[in-house]
């Protein structure tokens, strides 16, 4: 039901962006824009992420008559500033270079013997359900943190894919990586919110 | 046989389903003997719930600003007949 009322509020929203209308966009753009960054960030430092997230608004406002909803307009929208991105970049001539090594982090790593088994295991005690974590405000302003501390390719893999719901096949698009490099950047990411998690929990400190 | 270390490696393909089926069954094996890594799944697995629950929906608002000016520019320009692009 709430699938339904979020297509009809994005179809009504698609309407008023297509008459043209500066509320409608003023709303997009709050609604949209970080994942935008997001996506562009992958490719670009902050500056040069905010100037293609600015020139790809300008293209919607030339191109949103012609969008024919075969995508949702995130996808859409996310697809317009990856391609402005890879343009980018290689007018930079800038090479992208992502570590897709190690699956494990080094934090992570650490913890585990030479014959394979656990040196410092997790402690036994469960870390609290999402819910109750989530109305931890300490912890939160700890999570945006360390978020915004992620390198900036497992960041973007890792708003794309959790955050914002995107299908891993859509994921791997934008951000033009294979499906088993991407599976290394968001485990890799996710890695360091757990020991962030559970170094919260012990110790009560971010 | 799974090491812990291999667990780990894993976890994430574990807990999105892509493990082969050979491979989900070695994991599942592990975790029926290993405690640690029964905590470390149930933790992990906490952390990604977590994060899709967090939103990084928070626009500075210097670039909102400056977003809405280049977007009312173009919406004029628009309205004075511009071309629409694909």
């Amino acid at each position: 039901m709430e699938q339904a009322a979020d297509i009809t509020e994005e179809s009504q929203l698609i309407e008023r962006l297509q008459r043209g209308d500066p509320a409608a966009y003023r709303a997009a753009v709050r609604a949209y824009t970080p994942a935008m960054l997001a996506v562009a960030r992958f490719y670009l430092d902050r500056d040069s992420a905010e100037d293609v997230v600015q020139d790809s608004w300008v293209a919607v406002v030339g191109a949103i008559k012609k969008f024919e909803r075969r995508s949702g307009l995130k996808t859409w929208l996310h697809r317009i500033v990856a391609n402005r991105a890879k343009n980018q970049l290689r007018h930079s001539q800038r090479e992208i270079s992502t570590d897709f090594g190690d699956a494990l982090e080094p934090a992570l790593a650490a913890r585990f013997a030479r014959n394979g088994r656990w040196a410092t295991p997790p402690p036994l005690t469960t870390i609290a359900s999402a819910e109750a974590l989530m109305e931890n405000g300490a912890l939160s302003d700890c999570l945006d943190k360390h978020l915004a501390d992620l390198p900036e390719k497992q960041r973007s893999a890792l708003m794309l894919y959790e955050a914002h719901r995107h299908k891993s096949d859509d994921v791997c698009n934008i951000l033009d990586v294979s499906a088993s490099n991407l599976r290394v950047l968001l485990h890799r990411a996710r890695q360091r919110i757990f020991l962030m998690i559970e170094t919260f929990q012990e110790t009560g400190e971010c | 046989m799974l090491m812990c270390r291999d667990l780990a490696i894993v976890a994430s393909d574990y807990i999105d389903g892509n493990l082969g089926a050979v491979d989900n069954l070695s994991v599942r094996m592990h975790l029926l003997m290993c405690r640690h890594c029964r905590s470390f799944i149930g933790n992990l697995r906490s952390s990604i719930q977590l994060m899709r629950g967090h939103s990084d929906n928070v626009l500075d608002d210097r670039l909102a600003r400056r977003l809405d000016r280049e977007i009312d520019k173009a919406l004029q320009s628009k309205s004075k007949g511009g071309p629409d692009k694909d």
